[in-house]
């Protein structure tokens, strides 16, 4: 009996030891796992969709809250005027959630391109999203309906890859609600 | 310090984890397509290894035997997380290449088994010498075998160039089939070696890998209990 007890004991001490400090270690670097994600995963896919800009949109990214879901969104501000803006949005691919950045341009209210941040797509098929020959198409496209063609849109999707591009395009549509959303409170400039 | 060297040592050569105990496969021959990779996995193991031989060590009075593999499991698992988030937080590209082999160090046979089969009877600084001298075998292991991967491969080492504009890259050197061939190769390398010194010394020839498995003490155990 005494050694069940020990047993129980000195295994329910070691587990609570081991979460309490996972815990407070979890707590003490998620600011700085932030930063390491936002500089190794968005940055790049951040800086090809947003127009030409001097400052550094990761720097100067402000949080927005749209129908209770808090969107992060990153600036392109160009000798001190806000010109663009990204935000991440992510829609339902084959292999789970594709992330898609969409940069859109405030002086003509288009897209001002798209790069996909995140994707478990199949290699050479779905994963083809990701190709210029596919996210160029959106850029300067308008920012309003965004359809694949065979939804009576103009968009061509990349060849036997249908659910891939409709996440990509629904990720799209639900990037350019926000945007409308938003679109008052980036008229005031970004401070 | 005599006895602290031996059990440092052997983890270099003459226990040398992957190559003389072939043993923590799995790392061994998935994340060594580059020199850097094998030596960022090594790098997590030491110090996994190091540290939950030490944990193990200290508290080896206080885990009763009947739990203690899952004992160990539970020091183990928390020692990698905690290394998966210091690397996440300070060297992301690092964790991105070796995204989900980070987390299966917890199951990595070289962790348990040296806790179970040194840590748990030996007191911590022999405990520590004997984590360090393996994590580092196991990291030059690792190395070097990333770094000969990358050469035949790629034709760069940590990155850069190192063959001449000849030289055509074997692709298939950093897939899944070059770890296989290169280890395969080097393992009969070594025993060759072993077997010329052996001659030398009128012993008879040995097949495969060897070691000595009287420093593992699991075969003192089954003596014991029967």
């Amino acid at each position: 009996m005494k050694e069940e007890i020990k047993m129980i004991v000195v295994l329910s001490l070691i587990c609570g030891l081991s979460g309490i400090s996972l815990a407070a270690l979890k707590q003490v670097t998620a600011p700085a796992i932030e930063e390491q994600v936002l500089t190794y995963v968005q940055a790049p896919a951040i800086n090809s969709v947003l127009s030409d800009h001097d400052n550094n949109p990761i720097k100067d990214r402000k949080s927005f809250d749209v129908d209770g879901r808090t969107v992060m969104v990153f600036p392109a501000i160009h000798d001190g005027k806000l010109t663009g803006v990204a935000f991440e949005t992510s829609g339902k691919g084959y292999g789970g959630k594709i992330g898609v950045m969409v940069g859109f341009s405030l002086a003509d209210g288009v897209l001002s391109g798209i790069g996909i941040t995140t994707m478990k797509e199949t290699p050479g098929l779905g994963s083809r999203v990701a190709d210029l020959s596919y996210t160029s198409q959106f850029s300067g496209h308008a920012a309003d309906s965004v359809k694949l063609k065979k939804d009576g849109g103009d968009i061509q999707a990349v060849a036997g890859a249908t659910i891939s591009s409709g996440g990509t395009v629904s990720a799209i549509q639900n990037a350019i609600g926000i945007f409308n959303a938003l679109k008052n409170s980036f008229g005031k400039g970004w401070s | 310090m005599n006895r602290l060297w031996k059990e440092f040592s052997k983890g270099l050569w003459k226990e040398l984890p992957p190559f003389k105990l072939v043993l923590g496969l799995c790392p061994v021959l998935a994340v060594t397509n580059t020199a850097n990779n094998g030596l960022g996995m090594g790098m997590a193991v030491i110090a996994v290894l190091t540290l939950s031989n030490f944990v193990v060590s200290l508290l080896r009075k206080l885990i009763p035997p009947k739990v203690r593999i899952a004992c160990f499991i539970a020091i183990s698992a928390t020692l990698v997380v905690a290394v998966e988030l210091l690397m996440q937080a300070f060297s992301y590209p690092l964790y991105q290449q070796l995204g989900i082999f980070v987390p299966l160090i917890v199951v990595n046979c070289i962790i348990l088994g040296r806790s179970e089969a040194f840590a748990y009877k030996n007191p911590p600084l022999l405990a520590v010498a004997d984590g360090l001298g393996m994590g580092i075998g196991f990291t030059l292991s690792l190395t070097f075998l990333g770094s000969l991967r990358e050469v035949l491969g790629a034709g760069t080492l940590f990155g850069v160039a190192v063959m001449g504009d000849w030289f055509v890259p074997l692709k298939i050197m950093v897939q899944a089939p070059g770890a296989f061939i290169c280890l395969g190769v080097l393992l009969a390398l070594m025993t060759y070696a072993e077997n010329v010194q052996r001659k030398r010394k009128g012993l008879a020839a040995v097949q495969g890998a060897t070691h000595d498995c009287g420093s593992c003490g699991g075969c003192a155990n089954v003596a014991k209990s029967q």
